[in-house]
C-alpha cells in the first residue's frame, strides 16, 4: 500500500515533469539535434513506466512504523525546520542548544545532561567553527547589535 | 610501467608533504570513527563531513586526500560495531557480522578485531598496488573513448548498477531515473535554456550537489537513527586481550588473497561497491573452504573473506571514478562530485592534467592503509568505547554537523530547510526499499550522460545509428546486457536446485 501511494505521488510529480518537457522547454534557436528538451523526454517516459511497474506489482507491503515513532518522527522534522527556521535568528550558540537539548532529551537523554550536551555542542561547536577553522557561522541578528555597541565602546 | 613510477614518485611528493600528511592521519582517524559508530557508514561520513572539508579552503589535492582518508577508515571502522555490536556499521560490513561476533562471543573479541585490521590492511593495499598498475593503462585507452562509446559506458554502468544493487531491479532504476530527472533542473549549458527553475534564482545554476548528498544521505540517516531509537539499547562485547596469531594468518592467507581479488575487481564494476563485494568473497569462501560446517561460527576465514574483499572493493571502486569519470559506488560518486566541485574533470585526461591530484590520492591511500593498520592495532579498544556513546547524543550531532557543514558554504538558511526536505524523502526511499546510491549516481553522473549523448547526436547530424556504429559501444552494450541476464539466470538456476533438492528430500 505505502509502496502504491509513493509511486502515485511521484508519477503525478513526473507527469508534471514530462508535460513541462513536452510543452514549456524549447530553446530559442536549434543548437544540436536533440535540444534542451530530448533529454528530460527520455527519462520522463523512463520513469513513468518504472512508476507503472510498481503501482502494477508493488513488492513490500506497509512501513511497519507504530504510531508513537510516527510521532516521534514528526517531531525531530519539526524541530529540525524549527532549528533552520531560528539559525539565523538567534545565531548559531544559542539555537544549537536548544535543539540539543530538545532533541536529545527527547531521544530519551536525562533532562540535565541533555542540557549539558546542548550547551556543550554549541559552545564548543562555535569556538572550534569560528576561531579554530575560520568557518562563516551565523552570531545571530538578535546579538548583532549587541556586539555593533561593544565594539563601538572599545573604539 | 615507467609512467607508474614516475606517477607514483609525483604522488608521494604531494603525499608526504606534512601538511597532506597529516589530514590523511586525520582522514583515517575520523573515518574509523565514523565507521565504528553503529549505523554510520562510509557514505555518511563523507556526505556530513564533505562541506566542511570544502569550505576549510583546502587545496583541492588536500581536500582529497582527507576525503579519501575519511572514506577509507570508514571502511575498516565498519568491522568494530560488526564484530562487538553484531550491528553492522553499513551495508559492507554485514557478512563480517556473521564469523566475527561469534569469534567476539566466545572472548575472542582482540583476536577478531586485530585479524580482520590484517585482512583490511592487506585487501586494501592490494587494491592500490593493482590501481596504480591499472589506472594508467585504462586512462590511456579511455582516451580513445568518443561521445558515443561514454554514452555506452554510461549505460553500461546503470544497467550494471540495476542489476547488482539493491531489492529489485525496477526501483533501482528507478532511483538512477530520480536522480537524472533532478540534474537536469537549471539552466541548460548548451544553449542556455532554463530548464525546471519556475524562475527561483537559487536553483538556476542547478541543485547544489552538496545539498542533495547532505540531505539524502546525512539527514535521511538521522531520521532512521530517530526511528530506530526506541529498539532497544545496544551492548557492546568488552575487548580483550587475545590478539591475532600466526596461526590464523596462516589459516587466512589464501583466503585474503582469494577475497582481495574478487573485492577489487566487483569494485571495478560501476555501481557495486562494498556490500556486494564482501557478499560475493563470503560466499565463495564458504564453497571453497567450508567443509566442516564452521563457516557462521566464528571461523577466522569467514571472518578475513569479507573484510578484506570490502577494502580491496573500496581501492577497486576509485578505479572506473579516476580514470573514466564514472563511479564504482555511492561514496566515489560522492568522492566524485567533489572533484567537480574543485573544477577538476575526473576522467581519462586527469592523470595527464592533474597529475598531482590523482597520483597525490594513489599515494594518500597506500600511505592511509599503513596509517589505518598502525591507528587500529593499539586504538582499538578506544574506538569500541566509541560505540558506547549513546545515540540520543548522536543523533542530535549528525544534524549540527550537516547544518554547519551546508551552511558555512553558501551562508543561506534556505538550503537548510532544502537539506531537511530531502532527508525526509531520502527517508522514504530507504524505508521503501529502495537504495540511495543510485539516486546519487545519477545526479552526479546526469550531465555528463546527458552531454555525451548530444554531442554524438550533433556530430551525426541526428542519425541514432552513431551510438552503435563503433564496436567499443557495442561491445559495452552487449556487456551491459550481460550484465543484467547473468545474474537473473544464475537466480533462476539456484531458485531451481533448491526445489530440485527440496523435493528429492
Amino acid at each position: 500500500m505505502a509502496n502504491r501511494i509513493f509511486a502515485a505521488v511521484l508519477l503525478v510529480v513526473t507527469l508534471g515533469y514530462a508535460v513541462i518537457a513536452f510543452t514549456t522547454i524549447k530553446a530559442p534557436f536549434q543548437y544540436d539535434p536533440l535540444g534542451p528538451e530530448s533529454w528530460p523526454r527520455i527519462l520522463s517516459a523512463v520513469a513513468i513506466l518504472c512508476l507503472l511497474f510498481i503501482l502494477w506489482k508493488p513488492d513490500a507491503d506497509g512501513l511497519d512504523v507504530t504510531r508513537r515513532v510516527w510521532f516521534r518522527l514528526t517531531a525531530a522534522v519539526v524541530l529540525l525546520f524549527g532549528y533552520a527556521e531560528l539559525y539565523e535568528p538567534l545565531g548559531f550558540i544559542l539555537s544549537t542548544i536548544l535543539f540539543g537539548t530538545i532533541l536529545s532529551a527527547m531521544l530519551g537523554a536525562q533532562k540535565l545532561r541533555a542540557l549539558g550536551f546542548g550547551v556543550a555542542s554549541g559552545v564548543a561547536g562555535y569556538l572550534l567553527c569560528v576561531t579554530l577553522m575560520d568557518l562563516n557561522l551565523p552570531e545571530g541578528a538578535l546579538f548583532e547589535p549587541l556586539f555593533e555597541t561593544s565594539q563601538q565602546g572599545e573604539s | 610501467m615507467d609512467t607508474v613510477l614516475s606517477g607514483l614518485a609525483t604522488g608521494f611528493a604531494v603525499a608526504l608533504d606534512p601538511f597532506n600528511l597529516m589530514l590523511v592521519l586525520v582522514g583515517c582517524f575520523f573515518g574509523t570513527l565514523i565507521g565504528a559508530l553503529p549505523g554510520l557508514g562510509p557514505i555518511n561520513g563523507v556526505a556530513i563531513l564533505l562541506p566542511i572539508a570544502y569550505s576549510l579552503g583546502f587545496p583541492p589535492e588536500s581536500a582529497l586526500i582527507l576525503l579519501a582518508g575519511i572514506y577509507y577508515g570508514a571502511e575498516y571502522g565498519g568491522r568494530i560495531s560488526s564484530i562487538l555490536l553484531n550491528v553492522p556499521g553499513d551495508a559492507g560490513a554485514v557478512m563480517t557480522t556473521l564469523d566475527g561476533n561469534p569469534l567476539a562471543r566466545a572472548g575472542q573479541a582482540g583476536r577478531a578485531l586485530s585479524l580482520s585490521a590484517v585482512a583490511s590492511f592487506v585487501g586494501g593495499t592490494f587494491a592500490v598496488i593493482l590501481m596504480s598498475l591499472f589506472a594508467p593503462a585504462l586512462a590511456g585507452f579511455a582516451v580513445t573513448f568518443g561521445p558515443a562509446d561514454y554514452v555506452a559506458l554510461m549505460v553500461f554502468a546503470f544497467a550494471s548498477l540495476a542489476s547488482l544493487v539493491g531489492k529489485s531491479t525496477v526501483k533501482t532504476l528507478l532511483g538512477a531515473t530520480i536522480g537524472l530527472m533532478m540534474a537536469t533542473i537549471g539552466i541548460d549549458a548548451n544553449t542556455g535554456v532554463p530548464r525546471y527553475t519556475f524562475g527561483i534564482p537559487d536553483i538556476l545554476a542547478g541543485i547544489d550537489f552538496l545539498i542533495v548528498v547532505v540531505g539524502l544521505f546525512g539527514m535521511a540517516e538521522l531520521l532512521t537513527l530517530v526511528e530506530h531509537q526506541a529498539r532497544g539499547t545496544l551492548k557492546s562485547l568488552p575487548v580483550d586481550k587475545s590478539f591475532v596469531r600466526m596461526a590464523d594468518l596462516a589459516a587466512t592467507k589464501w583466503t585474503i588473497l582469494r577475497s582481495s581479488l574478487i573485492g577489487f575487481f566487483i569494485g571495478i564494476l560501476p555501481g557495486t561497491g562494498a556490500s556486494v563485494a564482501s557478499a560475493v568473497a563470503y560466499g565463495t569462501e564458504k564453497r571453497i573452504s567450508d567443509k566442516d560446517g564452521t563457516f557462521g561460527h566464528g571461523d577466522v576465514r569467514g571472518l578475513a573473506a569479507p573484510e578484506a574483499a570490502n577494502n580491496a572493493a573500496a581501492g577497486g571502486a576509485m578505479v572506473p571514478m579516476l580514470t573514466l569519470g564514472i563511479p564504482g559506488s555511492g561514496t566515489t560518486a560522492i568522492l566524485l562530485g567533489a572533484l567537480l566541485m574543485f573544477n577538476i574533470q575526473p576522467g581519462p585526461m586527469m592523470f595527464a592534467q592533474r597529475p598531482e591530484v590523482a597520483w597525490g590520492l594513489v599515494a594518500s591511500m597506500y600511505i592511509g592503509n599503513v596509517a589505518l593498520l598502525i591507528i587500529n592495532l593499539p586504538l582499538v579498544g578506544l574506538f569500541a568505547r566509541m560505540l558506547t556513546i549513546p545515540q540520543h547524543y548522536l543523533t542530535p550531532l549528525i544534524a549540527i554537523l550537516a547544518f554547519i557543514g551546508i551552511y558555512t558554504i553558501v551562508g543561506n538558511p534556505h538550503d537548510l530547510f532544502m537539506i531537511t526536505g530531502l532527508g525526509i524523502f531520502g527517508w522514504f526511499l530507504r524505508k521503501l526499499d529502495f537504495s540511495l546510491a543510485p539516486v546519487i549516481l545519477g545526479f552526479v553522473l546526469g550531465g555528463l550522460f546527458e552531454d555525451n549523448l548530444r554531442r554524438a547526436l550533433s556530430i551525426s547530424g541526428g542519425d541514432w545509428s552513431i551510438l552503435v556504429a563503433h564496436w567499443k559501444s557495442v561491445l559495452l552494450y552487449g556487456l551491459a546486457l550481460l550484465v543484467v541476464i547473468l545474474p537473473a539466470w544464475l537466480g533462476r538456476r539456484a531458485r531451481a536446485q533448491a526445489r530440485r533438492e527440496a523435493a528429492a528430500r
